[in-house]
């Protein structure tokens, strides 16, 4: 049995959700695995080497930094899990200083709880496996794990969302309907659910990371109209500032 | 002085702890801490086109998501002076009942049932109690599927729009939820029964606040007859020891969650559910926090129920699918639901273009803060000194647990 860790630093609890969403295979994983740490699920807690540690979130505290820091020592294996954990996410796209944004919130520069500017996990620490999506596609997750346990090499996606919305046959939503679909631009993964919705992509897996264009995807939008401080935005939603145009 | 801590919380949402101050074998203060570092969603809405907002809320809590959307969307529909038709409105009902049986379900089974059986986790309990556990995810996960077709997906969909929905769903999906209620409704009687014996603990609240209708609504109402806008009545103050803010009611402290809503809107409830209510009503009428685990079990009812009421109304009709066109303009609008652990309030200020410069967000483990403490305090206060400190800090956990805390959702405090 391999020895497993779900750590969750500061989110919206959805990638350690995720997790027990996935229900009866939630049950066939732990044949292969033991959960000796789940905050979210267990009051179980074993300190102790781990083969895999999932952890989910961004580092915005004091405390974030310890656990992350425990995680990745304690574990063989660490999994950068959901997009907050490998861009940033939300959290991470709040522009600004610590100590000004508590001012703003709060009312006061001081910071007694040791803040930190949100980042994702990948810049504190190294890890084995990024898996990006807000949440991820709990799927995917599987697979991962699986292969972990049996020694497979697990593969990363490098193709975007546009690709999937053709398999699924679905309308091309920037095209046909002028709306702004982030969709060429986004890691692919989640089998385009946002366009089934007949919306939007708005990114929520992060940047694709080669063959992206998003100088072009910028052009397109300001030409149906959209201003460029909206698209600025939009782009940075879930990936901060790594989209360069 | 002594300074017990317990923490962190396990079978909550999100990192939170409590301290406990002892002076001369005598408790003397409990802080809950909540230790979530602070996620800043107000300022990430300042300046953003309304269309986009209730996505982004929607990351606030995933437990709740669509509940976090749907008050956006009201607060900025208010805000503009929209009107949604009734077939919106009840595919939006139905959107948060999918949200209430995911996230009760969640709660009674997978975190509350382990203490009332004696486990750590619910995985644990599965040899033993493996049909009810089993129970619990079966209706987790129909709650699931509705927030997917209402909602777009299980977590974070952006289907929840102003003026409508992107998709809206088909007959074949309603059918199927149809179809299920009925073994649905056997299953959550039988979680009523379990939770009503469940030992009650915990503060008992001075008042009770609550949406006025049973869902979401125009205004909060409370227990003292009062129906007022939140910013008349409940007041905030920051904390230097938690990223979380306490509120009171009037000066007094307040609950919100399913026993509020029972305590005040027991009239709106389904034929099945008032049923279970009048039988229960003796020992809610206690009023102990951990009775919240109880009125969520009659939720459950609730919630099924009109599920089904909904659900055939839309079939006998047939879905038009129609959205209301929407022409942004300056306003103000607050929207208040009812997520699953209690009252959530959404309030923006929007300029002509649409973008917004005014966001407040004030979550339920928010409004709850200041009775968790209260309640933290009295149970340390009842048992201090007889039970060892395991048993002190199981007690204190399980206190804890009643409240459903989301505390990722606590963490986004208005602006002073
Ligand atoms: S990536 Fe998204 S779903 Fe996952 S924890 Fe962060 S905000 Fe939640
Ligand atoms: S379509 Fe885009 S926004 Fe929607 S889930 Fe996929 S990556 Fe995320």
């Amino acid at each position: 049995m391999l020895k497993l860790g779900v750590f969750e630093l500061t989110d919206c609890g959805g990638c350690a959700l995720n997790v027990l969403f996935l229900y009866d295979k939630l049950f066939d994983l732990l044949e292969f695995y033991e959960i000796k740490e789940f905050h979210m699920a267990s009051s179980f807690k074993e300190h102790g080497h781990l083969d895999v540690a999932i952890v989910t979130g961004t580092v915005s505290s004091q405390r974030d930094l310890e656990v992350l820091k425990h995680a990745r020592n304690y574990s063989n294996y660490l999994i950068a899990l959901g997009t907050c954990a490998t861009h940033g996410s939300v959290q991470g796209a709040v522009e600004g200083k610590i100590r000004a944004k508590l001012e703003k919130v709060y009312g006061t520069r001081a910071n007694p709880m040791k803040a930190l500017d949100a980042k994702p996990i990948v810049e504190h620490v190294a890890v084995d496996f990024a898996l990006p999506g807000c949440p991820y596609d709990k799927m995917e997750l599987y697979q991962l794990l699986i292969d972990i346990a049996k020694g497979i090499e697990p593969v990363k996606k490098d193709y975007p969302v546009c690709i999937e919305c053709k398999l699924n046959e679905y309308e091309c939503v920037l095209v046909k309907k002028g709306l702004p679909c982030l969709g060429p631009i986004t890691l692919g993964g989640c089998n385009a659910v946002c366009i089934r919705s007949k919306l939007g992509c708005i990114g929520c897996r992060g940047p694709l990371p080669k063959e992206a264009n998003p100088t072009s995807e910028f052009e397109i939008l300001k030409e149906l109209g959209y201003d460029e401080e909206y698209i600025r935005k939009k782009f940075k939603t879930f990936a901060r500032g790594e989209l360069r145009w | 002085m002594v300074i017990l801590e317990v923490g962190e919380f396990t079978r909550v949402e999100g990192n939170g702890k409590a301290e406990i101050v002892i002076e001369n074998r005598e408790v003397k203060e409990v802080r809950v801490k909540i230790v979530e570092g602070p996620r800043f969603f107000e300022l990430l809405t300042l300046g953003r086109y309304y269309w986009d907002v209730p996505d982004l809320e929607a990351r606030i809590c995933a437990i709740c998501y669509l509940a976090h959307s749907f008050a956006s969307v009201l607060g900025i529909e208010k805000a503009f002076g929209v009107k949604v038709p009734e077939e919106i409105q009840l595919l939006r009902e139905l959107g948060l009942i999918g949200e209430f049986l995911e996230s009760h379900a969640l709660h009674l089974y997978l975190l509350v049932a382990p203490d009332l059986f004696g486990y750590p986790d619910a995985i644990r309990m599965v040899s033993k109690h493996g049909e009810l556990v089993k129970e619990g995810l079966t209706i987790k996960s129909f709650g699931n599927y509705i927030r997917e077709i209402i909602g777009g997906r299980e977590i974070h969909g952006i289907n929840i729009k102003p003026g409508g929905f992107g998709r809206y769903p088909t007959a074949d999906e309603l059918e199927k939820i149809e179809k299920s209620c009925d073994e649905l409704l056997r299953m959550a009687k039988r979680a009523v029964n379990i939770f009503a014996t469940q030992d009650v603990f915990g503060a008992v609240p001075v008042y009770h606040i609550a949406t006025d209708e049973y869902l979401y609504g125009e205004k909060l109402i409370a227990s003292d007859g009062e129906r007022f806008d939140y910013l008349e009545h409940i007041e905030e103050k920051t904390l230097p020891y938690s990223f979380a803010k306490q509120s009171k009611y009037k000066g007094e402290i307040f609950m919100v969650g399913a026993l509020s809503r029972l305590m005040l809107k027991a009239d709106k409830l389904t034929p099945m559910a008032k049923e279970l209510f009048e039988q229960h009503k003796e020992k809610l009428s206690q009023g102990y926090v951990s009775l919240n685990n109880l009125a969520q079990a009659i939720e459950l009812v609730y919630a099924i129920e009109r599920a089904k009421e909904i659900v055939s109304t839309l079939l006998d009709r047939g879905i038009k699918g129609e959205n209301v066109p929407i022409e942004p303009k300056e306003g103000e609008g607050i929207g208040y639901v009812e997520a699953p652990r209690g009252v959530l309030i959404h309030h923006y200020k929007i300029d002509g273009n649409g973008n917004i410069t005014y966001s407040n967000i004030i979550t339920p483990t928010a409004l709850n803060h200041a009775l968790m403490e209260l309640s933290l305090y009295e149970e340390t206060k009842k048992n201090y000194g007889t039970l060892d400190e395991n048993s002190l800090t199981h007690r204190l956990e399980e206190t804890v647990r009643a409240f459903d805390p989301c505390i990722s959702c606590s963490v986004h405090l208005v602006r002073l």
